[in-house]
Parts: structure tokens; C-alpha cells; sequence
């Protein structure tokens, strides 16, 4: 474990009533995202992302992933490169795919979108101009392979609406163990 | 601070077995396949390897600032290894001398002194004892107890090339006698910094892993397992750097001696005659800095060797891995429990360059590597199939008749010849049995 206590991402608001305005069409958008993770549905979920997309899992909440080496840290290339290797069916530490299910909960949209404005203005005027948003939210994911093994932690989505619908750009995975060890997490976690 | 709950393995007792019993595991082919699940054996290395034995604990470059301090584990005992005002790294035993509390509970930090929470007994970061609140209640005693109840420090402890190894018994071998001609792997890792140093700074991966350590270790000079545990990679994201069937490649295997083995592509890049072939074939102009300064270090010439050259691909017994530009060390948790940790290997200086080490390392390497996510998961297996007693045996025959001896150990040109492993059973015996300096005492 790190000095770090866990503490990330930063609080999304003050405001506790805002937890409850997360457009729902982002939170659905999340949980199609989770599905297609826990089905094991590849292609489809590499299909959720943008261009310029980061998928990051790192070691340390405030981690610098220019010095320090992360789980995880595709750029666009690789999450397709990581789905093609999963879509050859022998990639062996997914193979048969562990199976999963996992709860998304505690959505807030964070800080540095709602400093941009009014709560509710905020959020759907950022995403209507075509930006981002970052959607904070809780997990916990059931692993059985072996046996069964618990995962649990924070995300952070990042989405953007474009013309074709919502694309995911970034998704950081904050686990609660990320300290390690950690045991083979070749799923899409 | 957050106080870390994983355990470490259980304390080494002595083992039930008695000499000979652990040479009749090994043959000069084959080994038993308990040799993985044996409880017995298990004490016995934890106790000839791990505690007699010189076993990579740190590198300096971890602790780079006086203060500066790490935490580890050495056969499941908790060490600190600190960089004192001196200058000095001392690999100490993180267990306050008065009442045994654990006294430093991070990863990592940086302070001068390290104070128990239990009493508050507080010593300073070169292991004395430098505060005892109300030493009234020691009276006169007081300058004895002081003097003697500093941390306990590791017997012996040597470095080279920045890499610092312990062992937990006073008399053996020395670090230069242990290592044998696996210092010229380090020799050949460093050379790659304009500075001659490297620097292990970025974090380790800790990988859980639910095999024995040992199949950790001797996978990773495997030169035969990659075209079907790795297929996925080469089918679907890129082709191996070199080809890796045998007929196809001038790789070769060898077995250096002392239990050290590696898989070496020196002759094999040397006629590609081609830089960075072991860098995903990265071109030059993408990280003109080091060049620059490696020229500037080796000369022009001298630093096209070293980039046709490359890293190692060697494993230092028992513990130590150089994976090209990622280091790995295990530690075992029990016959069939590992901790496999993973660090890049940066170059001081060099923030381009170490920008793409990082992510090529968790590109291949760690829990979600695309590479070493598949040996664990073949390991796991592997542990679950030797539930099976029968065979007996597991055999390592493969390239026997061909292995030749010569001044850099015993190697073999067909890099799919199980020569590494052989090396590997033959000193690991040695070492259990007591016969060889490398187990350290001689009892």
C-alpha cells in the first residue's frame, strides 16, 4: 500500500442535491458501457470510444503517469489492441472470459465541469457544445474464474456528445486496492 | 499513512527433510513435480535460498535522497532499507526492538527517524536507537539498553550496479562470488544510461500470482513457451521482435552457472546489425536527447553497439529478473502463492525516452499486461495440473544432446532448449542440500 490514503477523485460538489441532476442519458450511457465490460462483448465496447480516448488504471490516486508505471494506461491504439487480443480467443488469462457482474452507483458530475456553471446549466450546456463531462461514480465488481474475487473503486468517465451519440474519451479506474497486489485483471475492468 | 494489511508468509521452521532427500528430486533431465507443491520443500528453500542465500531486496535508485526509505520483505520478514544522512543504504529489520511492533507501516517516504506508535521508541534512519520516552523507569541500565536494542541490520548486504542484495545469514559467499558471470547482465543493463546508472523509481507492479515462484522465474527464460502462451500477442497486435522458432534465429540459451540462466539475442541483433530491435524497432530521431548524450558517453560508434546490443533477458538467482528494460523480483507466499513485482527501467536524465519505457513496460508486463497476464494465468494452471501426482516427473530434456560448453557457461543455439532450467535444478538442488557456497552456511 501507499502513503496516499485513497482519496480520488476530489468531491464533485457541494451542493449534495446535485448528485441527483447526472443526466440520465449519461448514467445510461455508463451502464451500457459496464454491460458490454461484464458480457464480454469486445467490439462493442472498443466501439464506445472516441479518438483521442485514455483508458487508465493507475497504482496511486495522485499518480503522475509520467513517472510512475500504471495498470493500465491505453491510448486509443492500445484499448485496440488490448480488444483484438481478447477477440483471438486465446488470450488465455480471459479465456473462457472470467465471468462478471458489477453495480455502478454514486454518480456525481465532478468539479471541474460544474465550475463552468450553474448545476443543471452546467452539465447539459457543457455536453449540448459538444464537450465533455466527467462523471464520478462508485463500483463493485464480482470476478468468478477460479474463484470468486471482489473488486471494488472508483470512476471517472469522461463522455462527449457527438453527431453519432455519446463517446466515451476517458475512463480511469481508481481501485480500492490499488496499491496491490493485485491479482490477473485481464477483463475489462 | 495507511498501515498495510497483506501478511507476509509464514515464519521459516525447519524442514523435515533430511540431506539427500531433495537431490533425489533432481535429475540432470527432469524434476519432480512436487519440487512446486511440497510444503517441506517450501521451509527448506524459504530457509536455504531466501535466508542464507544473497536475495535481491531493493535498488538505490528507489531510495535516491538521504531520509529516503522503502519497505520489503526478505523470506516473509519485514526489512526497511533506508538511505541515512550518511549517504549509506542499510537493509534493517522493520520490527521495533522493544516489543515488536512493525515501526514502519508505508511503501515508501522519506524521514530521518522512525518512530514506534507502541511506546514511542524512536531510531534513527541508520538503525540506532536515538529516543526512549521516561528512560527513567531503565535507571542506570538506561546507556545499556540504548546501545543494544538498535535495529537488528540484515548480515550481510552488497550492491552492484545500484542493485542491493541481502542475506539474513553473517558467513558465506560474497556478492561478487554469488553472482557469478550474471554481473555481466547488469554490466550490460546499465551501459545503456550515458550516466552508467539506472533507475528503478517509477513503482513495482504487484502482481499476485497463483503459482510457485520458481515457475515465476524459470518461465521467464522459457524460450519455448512464447508462440503459444504469447500467441495471442503476435496473432493479434504485433509479431515477436525476433522470431521465435529456433531455426529461424540465431538466439540462443544459456545456462551461466550459480543457477544464473538467460535467453541471449546479442548474435541475433548483431546480424540485424539494427538498433533498438529489443524497443519495438524505435527509431532514433524519436528520442534524439539520449541519443545525443549516449554518443556523447560512448562515442559514436561505441553507442551503436550498445543500442544494437540492448538490455539482458536474464534471470539472477533465486529472485531477480532483467527483462530487457523491465525489472522483476518474487516473492513467495507459499507453495503456491507468488507476488511477482514489476518495475520499468528508466535512465536517469532521459524523460522521452522513460516516458515510452513506461508505457511499454504496462503495455507487456503486471496484471493487465498483455504478455505477463498470460503467464500467470498459465502458471495458475500449471499449479492445478502438478495436483496430479502421477507422472512423477516433469521433464526438461529438451536440447540435452546439444548444449556445449563454453567460457560464458553452458549454452545451446536452439533457444527453445530447456538448458536454462537445467541450470536452474541443478544449482536449486545444490543450494537445498547444503553443498554449495551459494546456500551460505554450511551446516
Amino acid at each position: 500500500m501507499t502513503d496516499t490514503v485513497f482519496a480520488a477523485p476530489p468531491p464533485a460538489h457541494t451542493d449534495p442535491s446535485a448528485a441527483a441532476l447526472v443526466d440520465p442519458a449519461l448514467v445510461a450511457f455508463i451502464y451500457h458501457e459496464a454491460r458490454l465490460a461484464d458480457e464480454a462483448r469486445y467490439s462493442e465496447w472498443e466501439a464506445l470510444w472516441d479518438d483521442d480516448a485514455t483508458y487508465w488504471v493507475p497504482m496511486a490516486p495522485d499518480a503522475d503517469p509520467e513517472t510512475a508505471v500504471s495498470y493500465i494506461n491505453d491510448n486509443r491504439a492500445r484499448i485496440r489492441s488490448r480488444v483484438a487480443q481478447l477477440n483471438t480467443g486465446v488470450r488465455h488469462s480471459q479465456t473462457p472470459p472470467s465471468v462478471l457482474r458489477r453495480t455502478v452507483s454514486n454518480f456525481e458530475v465532478t468539479e471541474a465541469e460544474l465550475t463552468k456553471g450553474e448545476v443543471t446549466e452546467a452539465v447539459v450546456t457543457e455536453v449540448e457544445r459538444g464537450g465533455t463531462v466527467t462523471v464520478a461514480s462508485n463500483f463493485v465488481l464480482v470476478e468468478y474464474r477460479f474463484a470468486i474475487t471482489l473488486w471494488a473503486g472508483r470512476y471517472l468517465h469522461t463522455i462527449r456528445r457527438t453527431e453519432g451519440g455519446l463517446r466515451l474519451v476517458g475512463k480511469t479506474v481508481h481501485l480500492v486496492n490499488a496499491g496491490g497486489p493485485i491479482p490477473t485483471m485481464a477483463f475489462l475492468i | 499513512m495507511t498501515i498495510t494489511d497483506q501478511a507476509g508468509p509464514p515464519a521459516v521452521t525447519a524442514a523435515g527433510l533430511r540431506p539427500g532427500d531433495v537431490r533425489a528430486l533432481v535429475q540432470p533431465d527432469r524434476v519432480r513435480g512436487l519440487v512446486y507443491t511440497d510444503p517441506q520443500v517450501y521451509e527448506l528453500e524459504m530457509r536455504r535460498i531466501f535466508r542464507e542465500g544473497w536475495v535481491f531486496v531493493a535498488h538505490e535508485s528507489e531510495v535516491p535522497e538521504p531520509g529516503d526509505y522503502v519497505t520489503k520483505r526478505i523470506a516473509g520478514e519485514p526489512y526497511i532499507a533506508a538511505r541515512g544522512r550518511d549517504g549509506e543504504v542499510r537493509v534493517l529489520a522493520n520490527r521495533c526492538t522493544h516489543r515488536g511492533n512493525r515501526l514502519c507501516n508505508a511503501d515508501k517516504g522519506n524521514s530521518s527517524s522512525f518512530r514506534c506508535p507502541y511506546h514511542g521508541w524512536t531510531f534513527s534512519n541508520d538503525g540506532s536507537l536515538s529516543g526512549v520516552p521516561m528512560r527513567d523507569g531503565y535507571a542506570e541500565r538506561f546507556g545499556e539498553v540504548r546501545a543494544s536494542l538498535g535495529l537488528v541490520q540484515a548480515p550481510r548486504q552488497e550492491s552492484y550496479g545500484g542493485f542491493v542484495f541481502a542475506s539474513l545469514e553473517p558467513d558465506g559467499i560474497t556478492l561478487a562470488e554469488h553472482l557469478g558471470n550474471a554481473r555481466h547482465a547488469i554490466d550490460r543493463l546499465v551501459a545503456l544510461s550515458p550516466t552508467g546508472s539506472v533507475q528503478l523509481s517509477a513503482g513495482w507492479m504487484k502482481h499476485r500470482m497463483y503459482c510457485n515462484w520458481k515457475m515465476v522465474m524459470e518461465n521467464n527464460v522459457d524460450g519455448y513457451h512464447a508462440l503459444f502462451t504469447h500467441q495471442s500477442v503476435y496473432d493479434a497486435v504485433r509479431p515477436a521482435k525476433v522470431s521465435h522458432v529456433p531455426s529461424k534465429t540465431e538466439t540462443m540459451v544459456r545456462d551461466m552457472g550459480d543457477g544464473h540462466s538467460e535467453i541471449d539475442y546479442a548474435t541475433e541483433y548483431r546480424r540485424l546489425d539494427e538498433e533498438f530491435v529489443w524497443y519495438g524497432r524505435l527509431k532514433r530521431e524519436k528520442v534524439p536527447g539520449y541519443i545525443a548524450a549516449l554518443e556523447e558517453a560512448r562515442g559514436v560508434e561505441g553507442a551503436h553497439d550498445t543500442l544494437v546490443i540492448g538490455p539482458p533477458h536474464t534471470l539472477i538467482f533465486p529472485n531477480l529478473f532483467i527483462a530487457e528494460m523491465n525489472v522483476m523480483t518474487v516473492e513467495p507466499l507459499g507453495p503456491g502463492e507468488t507476488i511477482a513485482y514489476t518495475t520499468p527501467v528508466l535512465i536517469p536524465g532521459q524523460r522521452e525516452l522513460n516516458s515510452r519505457t513506461l508505457r511499454r513496460t504496462e503495455g507487456a508486463m503486471g496484471p493487465a499486461g498483455f504478455l505477463i497476464a498470460d503467464d500467470g494465468e498459465i502458471g495458475a494452471r500449471n499449479q492445478l495440473g502438478l495436483a496430479a501426482r502421477e507422472p512423477a516427473w516433469v521433464t526438461l530434456s529438451r536440447g540435452l544432446e546439444t548444449d556445449v560448453t563454453d567460457a560464458t557457461g553452458r549454452i545451446n543455439k536452439d533457444k527453445s532448449a530447456e538448458t536454462p532450467q537445467r541450470g536452474w535444478w541443478k544449482h536449486w538442488a545444490a543450494v537445498l542440500e547444503g553443498e554449495t557456497a551459494g546456500s551460505g552456511a554450511q551446516s
